[in-house]
């Protein structure tokens, strides 16, 4: 199966270098929805597009920018991005391991997997059985184009997920937040326990998916029969989609996503 | 400083109701790069262009559709479904509680904290109760006119609500065939003992964004004419299979 590859390089614990490949964890789900030309129902897509010279813009022909000024760049080159911090572009440097537990989920922001590239399978599954083992999670920074990432490697169901986290300074300070006072009575505390005991189930999300789902094809068939559906011509150069830069690509899928819910 | 009151909702299940007040739970702060068109170094736009015409298209002329089939449109809003479909009050209904460890950080998304709205009667109690049974409840809410499906979750006395992806947004990594690999009972046992000699607690707040700032020099350096030295990125040589165990051993006499 063709996996979204974003990047490759090795990951390493102490002295343990494995070659991996970072792909997709997360689709923007069954993409139903789209965007249509009132015109002639065309399909719309999201394209760089240079407002100059009135045309869509190829990937070779994109350059990053920093604005210093109003309409001042100081251009940067990937290679220029890279040497910033050369140690940690190509490399995933677990440095230490924590306890999974330990972890506030609040800090955990976009999950990824890692896959094995050709040599690295045995020392990969060393490394997913022994974290599973003893319940630690990988902690390293990675480089990615022009941002540095603090990273949680997690074993889950056989596989690494690389995981980035956001900087402390980032978390919003809650304790100002919670009340810390009792406002209900120990009986009814009690009450409480009991109800939730007996709402404990396995977790299957796909039943919330399919739910949805459900309601979304059941108002459509609803719509159908009142409604003729339009026919959009198709699309001339299917080549043209999708970006060869790695960064427009990460960004497009988490675009993507919240688009289509 | 906490963030303002995004939304307002209530936690209901069985005969608990709770007042809460929706805060957002994370600030995202970054340099931002633009992209540039490089013979003009214009600044490029992201532009909704038709497939047919290669022009963008104006907000005015577009339309929603639902693809019944391929090339075929069904023209609806999915604003309209999700209206009719949803309950468009403020209730944070509970359906179910599940262990925590089950919930993925992998279906985690967008947190938020929770602040007790007025007297908001069990909050301390059902943060209490969620930690000592280890339960995270898994919810559905409409806000702002989209639906949601999510876990509340306590975090010492504080209650977070994350919105959940959905299970078809994600990808399980069955889908990768992953090799299986014999590994020795030595292996295991030293990798084993490695892992928790490099074992520390979580400080996350010991992490500075270095990249950040030596980021921010280059590009002063730059801009005042500097030239930039291009070092290459650093690649390590992988470990053999049959170098595996050496490693591992060499590795733990290091960490000790």
């Amino acid at each position: 199966m063709a996996v979204q590859g974003i990047w490759s390089g090795t990951i390493s614990f102490s002295l343990v270098a494995i070659p991996v490949r970072l792909v997709t964890a997360v689709e923007p789900g069954r993409a139903s929805f789209h965007l249509l030309h009132k015109k002639d129902h065309s399909r719309l897509s999201r394209k760089m597009f240079c407002p100059t010279e009135g045309i869509m813009v190829p990937p070779e022909e994109i350059i990053r920018g920093f604005e210093i000024a109003p309409s001042q760049y100081v251009l940067m080159t990937d290679e220029e991005l890279e040497s910033v911090s050369p140690e940690r572009s190509r490399t995933i440097e677990i440095l230490e391991f924590i306890d999974v537990r330990e972890v506030d989920p609040v800090y955990f922001d976009h999950p990824y997997y890692l896959v094995p590239a050709k040599g690295g399978e045995k020392a990969y599954q060393l490394l997913v059985e022994v974290m599973s083992r003893t319940n630690k999670a990988g902690l390293a920074k990675f480089v990615l184009a022009e941002r540095e990432y603090l990273v949680a490697v997690i074993s889950q169901n056989d596989a690494l997920e690389l995981i980035t986290l956001h900087y402390p300074e980032e978390i919003h300070d809650h304790e100002d937040l919670s009340p810390g006072i009792d406002t209900i009575s120990s009986e009814e505390e009690a009450r409480m326990v009991t109800t939730i005991r007996t709402m404990i189930n396995d977790f299957k999300p796909e039943h919330y998916a399919n739910e949805r789902r459900k309601r979304i094809m059941d108002l459509v068939t609803q719509k159908a029969q009142n409604q003729t559906p339009v026919e959009s011509p198709a699309p001339v150069d299917e080549a043209e989609e999708g970006p060869a830069d790695l960064v427009a690509a990460l960004e497009e899928s988490m675009r993507s996503m919240k688009e289509h819910r | 400083m906490a963030a303002g009151t995004i939304w307002k909702g209530i936690i209901h299940f069985g005969e608990t109701d709770i007042a809460v007040k929706l805060h957002s739970a994370v600030r995202e702060e970054r340099l931002q790069f633009h992209l540039l068109h490089e013979p003009d170094k214009v600044r490029l736009r992201q532009q909704m262009i038709c497939a047919v015409d290669k022009q963008p298209v104006p907000a005015e002329e577009q339309l929603k559709g639902f693809e019944l089939e391929e090339g075929k449109y069904l023209l609806i809003d999915p604003e309209e479904l999700e209206e009719a479909a949803s309950e468009n009050n403020r209730v944070v209904v509970v359906h179910e509680f599940v262990k925590n460890s089950q919930i993925w950080p992998l279906y985690l998304n967008r947190a938020y904290n929770l602040e007790p709205d007025n007297l908001a009667k069990g909050y301390a109690e059902l943060a209490r109760s969620l930690i000592a049974l280890d339960v995270a409840g898994i919810c559905t809410w409409t806000m702002r006119k989209r639906s949601y499906f999510g876990a509340l979750q306590a975090n010492g006395g504080l209650l977070r609500l994350s919105t959940l992806r959905y299970a078809d947004e994600v990808v399980l990594p069955e889908s990768f065939n992953l090799e299986k690999v014999l590994l020795s009972d030595k292996e295991l046992r030293i990798g084993s003992e490695l892992i928790n000699q490099l074992t520390v607690p979580f400080e996350p707040a010991k992490f500075q964004n270095e990249h950040q700032a030596k980021l921010r020099l280059m590009i002063e350096n730059k801009s005042r004419g500097e030239k930039i030295t291009v070092l290459p990125p650093r690649r390590l040589i992988p470990t053999e299979s049959d170098q595996l165990l050496q490693a591992l051993e060499a590795s733990l006499k290091k960490a000790a």
